[in-house]
């Protein structure tokens, strides 16, 4: 993968780096705030950039404006945005349009080096890659949520990492279970949703966000 | 000269009395409320009358809340006149704030201190004036009068007729002494001038006392005075304790959340290391370094927040900070019987900020920093040796302090002149309360 990283903090700069560097992906620019960020984006085109939200010079939202702005300006350039909390509108304005070739993970999940550089590499691709916490945030903030309240625990849990951006043979894995099962899961959510069944893993993200915008 | 010269500004101000401003504005004022007063007091009259006597019919009671409030009107009459005529220029009182509902702004209106205060100033007033009118303003019209009295004496050349019926050739008698000589009437009208020269000082008397009262029963109530200072002083408290809760969200964010972050990034590319069969040691000898600096920045934020020691007393406290503090610290402490801890904080917090302050832009070489405390208040003091120069500016450190010790009713005062030392003494209650 070809890698643009835009984030203030050295020492995150740094070890995101080197740790991309080390499993064989090309860090084509790293810059420290959102203007260089769409200066470094247009020039080298990568296939995904990380952005951090909080960036100079108001330290507030600016990484996630230049981030929303270039999925409009590159739809094909994926953008995974890096922060260290989650708010529930930045998800929403985010994920606005299409959720495809997008990302918002917390920074926790670099620790697990092999899943973190998976996720980038789904959003590289076009898929998605949702944190857990931002999945919930937007389950619990739906208008329809009660809607939800017609799935059983199991099924929650399946439409939760569904939107994640899981393929099957991953949620089978992640809740040890056959990919038979998490089929015939996911039929059941799609039937209690009201949501026409259709394949390709990140249709169904798309599905099942705007289902619960 | 050396004898005279403190005199003369005396006697130039005696000389110059009749004629200055200040004397003919003043009774001007006497004057308009003579006039003023004589309305109050017919006003109260009326209300007390057709409230009292209709209070056994019930309208009564709303009548005598509206005089009540009602008289406000005059309380702000006489407060535009104490501004222009006597230069006294007082705030005005909270505006009237009924209850909802009828019985509301009735029962507001009979209970309206400002209302209140303002009868209380119109009886006061009322018997004021009376002394204006009969003292001061008829002792200017009588000396006047005296010192044209020749004038008067020799146009008119009056004649009266004495109990013997002898005719006499005078204006004013005394008694039996019938003023009809020249000199006897220049006697007059220099006794006159005297007066004269005498009467600015009653109508500045009374002016002054008039001054007096409207600043003490028509401008705002002690007690709306420090409602108005406790809204202010908590506004205050409560924007400081978000800025200090958003410093410490921001040195977590940019410092220890970041840490941890890259020490967590470093451990999960070592983990990969060790999978792939390879020496992790460096990633993780660099993972151990990450952590003991975020412990180290984690100890920085918690001492920001509540410092451990102040646990022990401000002096514990102070003597950590000192030990700290870039510029050396003379340090003295006496803090017994010992200050409530909202207090405490206060003192620390301030000590610290004007410490920084001390290294950051005073270039001092030394710092003396004391805390003494007695049953009244504590007072805490930072001195250095520096340029000086600080000021209590918007938006500044310094504003920031004295709006902290505002809110437990304490002061900060600053003492820093161009060139230094600066003084900077903070004054707070012991108990935390007023």
């Amino acid at each position: 993968m070809r890698i643009v990283i835009a984030e203030d903090n050295a020492i995150l700069r740094d070890g995101l780096a080197q740790l991309l560097i080390e499993r064989g992906h090309k860090v084509v620019a790293i810059v420290g705030d959102a203007t260089s960020l769409g200066t470094a984006v247009a020039e080298h085109l990568p296939d995904v950039a990380v952005v951090d939200i909080r960036m100079p010079p108001t330290f507030t939202d600016e990484g996630l404006v230049e981030a929303v702005a270039l999925r409009r300006r590159f739809p094909e350039v994926g953008v995974l945005v890096f922060s260290q909390w989650v708010e529930t509108r930045y998800a929403a304005e985010l994920l606005a349009g299409r959720a495809a070739g997008v990302g918002y993970l917390l920074k926790d999940r670099v620790a697990d080096v092999g899943e973190f550089v998976d996720a980038l590499q789904r959003v590289a691709a076009g898929g998605t890659a949702l944190d857990p916490e931002v999945v919930t945030q937007l389950i619990g903030s739906s208008r329809k949520a009660k809607a939800l309240d017609a799935l059983t625990p199991r099924e929650r849990e399946v439409l939760g990492l569904m939107a994640q951006g899981l393929s099957n043979a991953a949620l089978a894995a992640s809740l040890h279970v056959t990919e038979r099962a998490v089929e015939k899961h996911i039929g059941n959510i799609f039937t209690k949703l009201d949501l026409p069944p259709s394949d390709g893993h990140h249709r169904r993200v798309l599905a099942v966000l705007r289902y619960l915008e | 000269m050396t004898t005279t010269t403190p005199r003369a500004p005396a006697l130039r101000e005696f000389l110059r009395a009749p004629i200055a401003a200040q004397t003919w504005r003043e009774g001007g004022y006497l004057a308009v409320t003579a006039v003023l007063a004589l309305a109050g007091i017919t006003y109260l009259f009326l209300g007390a009358m057709f409230g009292g006597v209709l209070v056994i019919t019930l309208i009564g009671i709303p009548l005598l809340a509206a005089m009540i409030v009602g008289a406000r009107g005059f309380g702000h009459a006489y407060r535009t006149l104490s501004a222009s005529m006597l230069r006294s220029p007082v705030e005005d009182p909270p505006p009237f704030s009924p209850r909802p509902g009828a019985l509301g702004f009735i029962w507001s209106g009979l209970i309206d201190r400002t209302g209140w205060r303002a009868i209380a100033f119109i009886l006061i007033k009322t018997v004021l004036a009376i002394a204006a009118v009969w003292g001061a303003l008829l002792f200017v019209v009588v000396s006047m009068g005296f010192a044209v009295s020749p004038l008067l004496w020799w146009l008119i050349e009056p004649t009266n007729y004495d109990e013997n019926g002898v005719a006499r050739r005078s204006l004013i008698q005394f008694g039996d002494v019938y003023l009809d000589t020249w000199a006897q009437m220049l006697m007059l009208s220099t006794v006159g001038i005297v007066g004269l020269f005498l009467a600015p000082w009653p109508i500045r008397a009374l002016a002054a006392l008039d001054r007096m009262l409207i600043r003490a029963l028509l401008g705002p109530a002690a007690r709306d005075v420090r409602v108005e200072e406790l809204e202010r002083t908590r506004t205050e408290a409560v924007e400081d304790s978000a800025t200090r809760l958003r410093r410490v969200e921001r040195d977590l964010h940019d410092g220890t959340q970041a840490r941890l972050v890259a020490m967590a990034m470093t451990l999960g590319r070592a983990e990969d290391r060790i999978a792939a069969g390879e020496d992790p040691s460096e990633l993780v000898h660099s993972a151990h370094s990450a952590a003991k600096e975020a412990l180290t920045e984690l100890r920085e934020v918690v001492r920001g927040i509540h410092p451990p020691a102040l646990d022990l007393g401000l002096g514990p406290a102070l003597q950590t900070l000192a030990a700290r503090s870039v510029v050396p610290v003379d340090l003295a402490v006496s803090v017994d019987p010992r200050p409530t801890p909202g207090t405490e904080t206060i003192a620390y917090f301030s000590v610290a900020e004007l410490l920084t302050n001390v290294a950051r832009h005073s270039g001092a070489t030394r710092v003396w920093v004391s805390a003494m405390s007695d049953g009244d208040g504590l007072s805490v003091s930072v001195r250095d040796n520096g340029i000086g120069g600080a000021v209590i500016g918007a938006g500044s450190g310094l504003a920031g302090l004295a709006a902290r010790a505002g809110t437990v009713d304490g002061s900060l005062h600053v003492d820093s002149p161009v060139g230094g030392p600066t003084v900077v003494t903070l004054s707070l209650p012991v108990d935390g309360t007023h």
